[in-house]
């Protein structure tokens, strides 16, 4: 498995560089420019905004010198920036807010993770557009650590499970709804409308304005579109290819348009479907980037171990067999056991309104799996549902995960056992 | 494809993993000049600091209510409220109160009459009689 390089990926989370790239690619409808005189390398100072400037902060003289500088040749005045509020509150005002420091507190946050980030990660795309102000770029640090270590645990656990099972179980434990959960039991409240005046220990966002959908990041194929076009791909192999998300969902159709930015192409396929889940969801995993980029590695592994990985999802109720006992034969034929054979075990009341028949399914002198049901037929069927479950689900115990070699005298990594996967009939 | 997967939510349990203290936000309303408000205004002088620097999970909010009873209302994260008027207490009875509030869960009261609440399936199974031996009518 690749190590993840997320020092790499998510650098500029830490240190902001307003390179030129980056201030092409903001959106046009937001036209601040970079002043030339940010010279302040904190985190939140050398933002590109004349505006966000104008803090009364005791600890930011040098900024009031600055704002009363008179402007430069080819300089824009704050006036001519923007006429309007801020999108967002401003990041000084997180340090005087109740609500952001009980949050902090209430997540056992470290103290190396700044009130200023946690308001940051409060910020949803759709509130204030500009990259270094909303929490899309902390949300997909999030969002890749929290699915690195949810799969690894998962197949590490169940080396078994098949490979629809396994994307359920990622939705599961990492999806929009579960992690959508999780902010509402840590109980974040969100702001009526996002804005410069709003607490900045409410969730801000606005269901009606374009945001970013984690599941749409990353690489997506370049052939992806073609499918998508031709409604092929839609199997579960064309799944495991072409999905664009650990949930095996494809979305390069609806990754097509700019979700960042906005020009009044309000099509169906941008419209999200429920956007304060979204909202919610990106405020977790962008809280789960914050714990990784500030406390590091093995701080956000416990944080996800902590308040994800312990949540509770009883896998055996995700199975739905199509011919249960059909793909039973064929996995004791793959795997060289004798033939399954149903064999009634015991029956009470065969001439009753109410019978009952127990079943059990036998390969050669091995009992695979036994069910009751109310007529022999149905009490195979789920006695060989009951096998299939019992095969598919088998765990090694607490086994290692790769991400238990990151540590500095860690024992070299024994290969774990992995299935070869499911039964295809 | 014969499995096909039905899409479940995780259920988090507070406590298993992590634990969010379920007092979000503590009320607390006063009035300068009534005597039922003497014990609160006593509390909020010599008590309440050092309660809120103990709990910084909570958020607390100080208001006066003039010609009012004082009372303190919890604020919980499944979204219920909890109010306790403290007309006439002592700073330690209404510390009392601080306490019962920060740890309530913000539920209706309800009647526990089983030893243990759990959402794994027993270890025991459920007893069936189709196995075993069976009876001897």
């Amino acid at each position: 498995m690749k190590r993840l390089r997320l020092d790499r990926v998510a650098s500029q989370l830490l240190a902001a560089t307003t390179s030129p790239a980056a201030r092409l690619s903001r959106p046009s409808s937001i036209s601040r420019s970079i002043p030339q005189t940010c010279r302040h390398a904190s985190l939140y100072n050398t933002q590109p905004c004349q505006r966000r400037h104008q803090s009364t902060a005791a600890s930011q003289a040098p900024l009031e010198e600055e704002l009363f500088l008179e402007p430069q040749d080819g300089e824009p005045t704050p006036e001519t920036l923007r006429g309007g509020p801020l999108p967002s509150p401003h990041p000084s005002r997180a340090a005087s807010s109740a609500k952001l420091a009980a949050l902090h507190a209430r997540l056992s946050l470290s103290s190396k993770i700044p009130v200023e980030t946690l308001a940051r990660a409060l910020v949803d795309p759709s509130a204030d557009a500009h990259p270094k102000y909303n929490n899309a770029n902390l949300a997909y640090v999030g969002s890749t650590v929290l699915h690195y270590y949810a799969s690894e645990s998962l197949i590490a656990r169940y080396p078994r499970l098949p490979m629809s099972i396994l994307f359920t179980a990622m939705k599961g434990y990492a999806g929009n709804p579960a992690l959508h959960q999780v902010a509402r039991a840590w109980g974040v409240e969100s702001a009526a409308a996002p804005g410069e005046e709003v607490d900045p220990g409410l969730l801000q966002f606005d269901p009606m304005k374009p945001t970013v959908v984690m599941n749409k990041w990353g690489y997506v194929r370049a052939e992806t579109i073609e499918s998508q076009k031709f409604k092929s791909g839609k199997g579960l192999s064309g799944r495991v290819v072409y999905g664009s998300n650990p949930f095996g969902e494809s979305s390069a159709a609806k990754a097509l348009p700019n979700f960042e930015v906005d020009d009044g192409r309000n099509t169906k396929t941008m419209l999200l479907q429920n956007a304060p889940a979204n909202a919610h969801a990106n405020f977790v995993r962008a809280v789960i980037g914050a714990v990784h980029m500030h406390c590091g590695r093995d701080a956000s592994k416990n944080f996800v171990k902590s308040h994800f990985l312990s949540r509770t999802l009883d896998l055996s109720n995700l199975f739905e067999f199509e011919l249960p006992t059909r793909e039973l034969a064929r996995l004791c034929a793959r795997e060289n056991f004798e033939a399954p054979v149903a064999r009634l075990e015991s029956e009470t009341g065969r001439l009753s309104r109410t019978p009952v028949f127990v079943v059990g399914i036998y390969s050669g002198r091995d009992k695979l799996g036994e069910a009751p049901g109310p007529d022999l037929d149905s009490a195979r069927v789920a006695a060989s549902i009951n096998a299939l479950k019992a095969w598919y689900l088998y765990s090694p115990g607490q086994v290692s995960v790769p991400s238990d070699t990151f540590a500095e005298d860690a024992a070299p990594w024994k290969p774990a056992y992995v299935d070869i996967g499911e039964i295809i009939s | 494809m014969t499995i096909r997967a039905l899409e479940k939510i995780s259920v988090g349990q507070n406590g298993i993993g992590s634990f969010i203290l379920q007092c979000k936000r503590l009320d607390i309303h006063y009035c300068d000049h009534s005597g039922s408000s003497r014990g609160m205004n006593a509390f909020i002088k010599t008590h309440l600091s050092k309660f809120a620097q103990t709990h910084p999970a909570i958020e607390f909010a100080v208001s006066p209510r003039p010609r009012k009873h004082p009372v303190m209302i919890g604020h919980y994260i499944n979204g219920r409220q909890k109010s306790i008027c403290v007309a006439n207490m002592e700073p330690s009875q209404i510390l009392k109160k601080a306490e019962l509030l920060r740890d309530a869960s913000g539920d209706k009261v309800k009647r526990v009459n089983k030893p243990v609440t759990s959402v794994n399936e027993s270890v025991r199974g459920i007893w069936s009689p189709y196995h075993g031996n069976g009876m001897a009518v």
